[in-house]
């Protein structure tokens, strides 16, 4: 090769790369990281986004030299050069592609240990996924349909679910775990920002399953020993409401709820009246029960799990209907 | 078929049959009465075995959906004719000799019957499969409009995650790999200088399991009750209590995989027994390599995914719990299973392309394949590494933990032999004499394309990028980068490169450049921002999204309907080239291997003189070299004249 032509296709890499690197650089790819598992994967991905700018433009920066040099005219019949091959070449374009990926390996498999340890003091938090809500139970053995995690300690969630397969992810922890029914899968997360974040389910797990979401709160030390102690707050109704994943299908003001997939419960009184199935408390209770017995016009039936009557214990069962027939307009 | 002068005998069209033969002769009119007997054993053969038993109800729907799933389209295949020899065979009648009745196309309608002809049943292959290609497309379409926007549109998320499960579904298994089948069935047999393939008979039949298999799928989706909506994964158990579609889609993989394994049985014999005298292993052209490994993947991996769908069916229809925990299943066999066929399978979707790539592009740079033997053994590298890599589906599902660095080490290796190919066909390039037609650009499209679908495949072999991307839409940029970038792109370059052999005409070189340039844009534009929502956090599978989400997924609906619409280009060019095209030279890219050797289209029977095949398939620029000889010519000519041009 003459020096011009080596000296123009190191330009054309340059080119390819600065661009390349340009689009890396310029574009958030990701989102804020808010666990020290996050962090440590932030720096794999960066680590294999300089090999990938390096082999993108090399490839990039030869093809745009073909393109532009070796054209042939249309009325060029000629034949180029006759070569069958170049064993050096061969061997270092077999060489070089297997140490970036041995060192991307290595890289990957350290970060993969230092993520999965959780530390001797772990909070153990049992996370139970089903059609289409999560529930987080604490070790003082209270029930939550969100996540509150205190900042800086290890925190091991130990995931399963009870119906089909879920999967738990929260993007700015980075880390994410499938719920599959039987099994206990565990995933070490150790939150350093405050703030709320989106717990969201990536496995395909029926209906419901784009809007099976709910929210990750990270508080400081002491307000999550204030949370240990007394809980979130509010009536005996509201905790029923939480604890089996109310909201997350149903929009209901008094409990913040917004969820979507559901029949709105601010509207219940209407909805009753609409049904036409005796008093409101009585409609209600029916309603989570069995769910199939009326189904309201707009919804498809068989949505609602039918399991609320064997998971809320009967007493449980009344504080819900008061909470939800004292809040619906 | 080696006797060129008996075949010459048999040119013209058989006679067609009269009277009342016409009912019991092969074709569509026993196809009107036979396919309704099926129809009866599967409604009545469940139903009396259920009443002999004394189950009730008598009906079960699912029961009768899963037996007529097999029995019909059985009984059509009967009345088309596609088992008539093995039958006369198999119950001691006579056979009919050979008359070749069922071989070469004559009108129209010969390509809607049971053709053993591999150049017939190869257009019947691609043009099939582009038709649901172009319904794949359209389900795509609506669901990327529903997407336009968060919340609910247009569809309930049953049906949108019906239309996503069909697109993948369709894609995968009536486009990519049998389209792959088809291109390999028509060109393999020229290249390796034989009649025909080694098993003709079966080869129709596996053809025609294909339409099978696609309106089984299509079916499934107007299913009342809904239509399989649990991905092209299909995991249990979710698919497991799915609306009665559901068994559609298994039914319908088993039809589908059972003519992939027989098309891959008759490729491996055929390139195995059938090569003309001197074409050894190592003067094979690189596609016939690749088709040879693709069979291997084909017939060790398909039947897995029978499995994992058989199970899944039983575990509906029987109930058994082989993946029913409450049962003492084991939830994620289902994976284990899938991926042991479903990893394989992208390569089942890519290496005939990598086939198609190093025909064309050693063609139009008029140079010899760089590394031809390193190309040849990176196949069977990747075939060997593709077995041992399955987990890396599941880095997140739970499965034992140990196994997922070694899972991530064979993943990052593949990335060798793949690397490989790419470079070795950049220099193939490298000082060639570059012709920028249609193929070539597809080809030029594919390499760089494939470059990013390769590197975004490095992020998700190391496990813990893959944890924070698993199951998002940076999985579904990949995938799109890989098989349409990859595969779909080598597609229309092998459609365009061999569409003057199978037609005899030529394509519009304008159109076919207009239609590269607006599907490559189209391409781009839809599924690169799909990396940045997919980090980002979205999720794939919903039909609704937070609403940060929503200009980026606007922007690249409107992509995608502009994708779509490049097609049409593709279309239009194709019906009017094949009609009015300006006819086509025997060997119109002045290229070497055996099926440019003879006219456009060929000969019935391929070849009228057997080639001696005297050296390699990709000497372009070696003076004198040759790839073959026909009939009289000494075995050492010294002309500098490539062969053919004349």
């Amino acid at each position: 090769m003459r020096r011009g032509s080596v000296l123009q296709l190191v330009g054309l890499g340059a080119v390819a790369a600065a661009i390349t690197t340009a689009v890396a650089l310029l574009i958030p790819w990701l989102p804020v990281s808010a666990s020290k598992e996050s962090t440590r994967i932030h720096f794999v991905y960066w680590f294999t986004t300089v090999i990938a700018i390096v082999v993108f433009a090399a490839v990039v920066a030869v093809l745009a030299y073909s393109v532009i040099h070796f054209r042939a005219r249309p009325d060029d019949d000629s034949d180029g050069p006759p070569t069958h091959g170049h064993t050096t070449l061969e061997i270092v374009w077999t060489a070089i592609p297997a140490v970036l990926v041995t060192a991307i390996s290595i890289v990957s498999a350290v970060v993969l240990a230092q993520n999965s340890r959780a530390g001797s003091t772990p909070l153990v938090v049992q996370v139970t996924a089903q059609q289409f809500a999560w529930e987080f139970t604490y070790p003082n053995g209270k029930r939550y349909g969100y996540l509150t995690l205190p900042k800086g300690r290890h925190v091991k969630l130990e995931i399963t679910a009870k119906d089909v397969i879920h999967s738990f992810w929260v993007p700015e922890f980075s880390q994410k775990q499938d719920a599959v029914p039987g099994q206990t899968n565990t995933l070490v997360i150790t939150p350093t920002r405050l703030g709320t974040f989106p717990v969201i389910c990536t496995e395909l797990c029926g209906l419901g399953h784009a809007l099976m979401r709910s929210h990750a709160d990270v508080v400081t030390t002491a307000k999550f020993a204030d949370f240990m102690k007394h809980g979130a707050g509010g009536s005996p109704g509201l905790a029923v409401f939480q604890e089996n994943g109310c909201g997350s299908c149903h929009t209901f003001r008094p409990a913040a709820a917004t969820g979507k997939v559901g029949p709105d419960l601010d509207g219940l009184k209407a909805s009753a009246a609409k049904a036409n199935r005796g008093p409101l408390d009585k409609f209600i209770e029916e309603s989570i029960v069995d769910p199939s017995a009326y189904v309201a016009p707009g919804f498809p039936d068989g949505v609602m799990p039918h399991i609320y009557k064997q998971q809320i214990q009967p007493g449980q069962l009344q504080q819900l209907v008061q909470y939800l027939s004292k809040g619906a307009k | 078929m080696t006797d060129a002068a008996h075949a010459h005998a048999h040119h013209t069209a058989p006679a067609p049959p009269a009277g009342w033969h016409r009912l019991t002769a092969p074709g569509w009119l026993r196809v009107l009465w036979v396919t309704p007997i099926g129809f009866g054993i599967g409604l009545g053969l469940p139903v009396l075995l259920r009443w002999a038993a004394g189950w009730h109800p008598l009906w079960d729907g699912t029961v009768l959906v899963t037996v007529e799933l097999v029995t019909t389209p059985l009984f059509f295949l009967v009345g088309l004719g596609g088992f008539d020899y093995w039958a006369h065979y198999a119950s001691g009648r006579p056979t009919r000799p050979e008359d070749h009745s069922g071989h070469g196309a004559y009108s129209w309608r010969d390509y809607f019957r049971v053709n053993t002809d591999h150049k017939v049943i190869g257009i019947q292959y691609v043009v099939t499969t582009i038709v649901f290609f172009c319904v794949g497309g359209l389900l795509a379409m609506l669901f990327r409009a529903e997407l336009a926007q968060p919340g609910d549109q247009f569809f309930n998320p049953q049906t949108f995650n019906v239309l996503v499960s069909n697109h993948a579904a369709l894609m995968i298994f009536l486009f990519i790999i049998p389209a792959f089948a088809g291109l390999g069935n028509y060109v393999i047999p020229l290249m390796l200088g034989a009649a025909d393939m080694a098993f003709p008979r079966l080869n129709a039949l596996s053809f025609w399991l294909l339409p099978m298999a696609g309106l089984i799928l299509l079916a499934g989706m107007v299913t009342p009750g809904g239509g399989p909506s649990a991905g092209w994964t299909c995991y249990a158990p979710l698919c497991s209590h799915q609306p009665l579609g559901q068994v559609f889609f298994n039914m319908g993989v088993q039809w589908a995989g059972a003519s992939s394994i027989m098309t891959a049985l008759n490729f491996l014999v055929t390139i195995i027994t059938m090569r003309a005298p001197g074409m050894t292993f190592w003067r094979m052209p690189l596609l016939v390599w690749a088709n040879f490994t693709t069979s291997l993947l084909v017939v060790i991996a398909t039947p897995f995914i029978a499995g994992s769908q058989f199970f899944v069916m039983f575990d509906r229809v029987m109930h058994t719990n082989f993946f029913e925990h409450s049962g003492g299943g084991y939830v994620l066999g289902y994976q284990h299973i899938f991926w042991f066929y479903s990893h394989p399978a992208v390569y089942i979707m890519m290496l005939p392309g990598f086939g198609i790539i190093s025909e064309v592009i050693a063609v139009m740079s008029r140079k010899p394949v760089f590394g031809y033997r390193l190309m040849a053994l990176s196949l069977m590298a990747i075939l060997v590494l593709g077995f041992s890599v399955w987990a890396h589906h599941m880095f997140v599902a739970g499965m034992a933990g140990w196994l997922r660095v070694p899972m991530m080490v064979t993943s990052m290796v593949i990335a060798v032999p793949t690397g490989i190919k790419i470079f070795s066909w950049l220099a193939t390039m490298w000082e060639g004499r570059i012709h920028f037609t249609t193929p070539m650009l597809f080809a030029l499209g594919f390499l760089s394309m494939f470059v990013i679908g390769g590197l975004s495949g490095i992020y998700l072999a190391s496990v813990p990028i893959d944890i924070h991307a698993s199951d998002t839409y940076f999985i579904v940029a990949h995938i799109h980068y890989v098989l349409f970038g990859g595969s779909v792109f080598t597609i229309f370059a092998g459609i365009y490169y061999w569409f003057p052999k199978m037609t005899g005409r030529m394509y519009d070189e304008r159109l076919g450049k207009l239609h590269f340039w607006l599907t490559f844009i189209g391409f781009n534009l839809t599924f690169f921002p799909m990396h940045y929502i997919g980090l980002q956090g979205m999720p794939r599978r919903v039909a609704d999204y937070s609403s940060r989400f929503a200009d980026v997924n606007l922007f690249v609906s409107i992509a995608s309907f502009g994708l779509g619409a490049s097609t049409l280009v593709f279309l239009y060019n194709m019906v009017k080239s094949w009609s009015h095209g300006e006819r086509a030279p025997g060997n119109p890219w002045r290229a070497l291997t055996l099926e440019w050797q003879v006219s456009s289209p060929p000969p019935i029977f391929n070849f009228d003189e057997i080639p001696q095949v005297v050296g390699h398939p990709y000497e372009y620029g070696v003076p004198g070299a040759r790839h073959a000889i026909f009939g009289s010519e000494h075995p050492t000519p010294v002309t500098s004249e490539p062969v053919g041009t004349g």
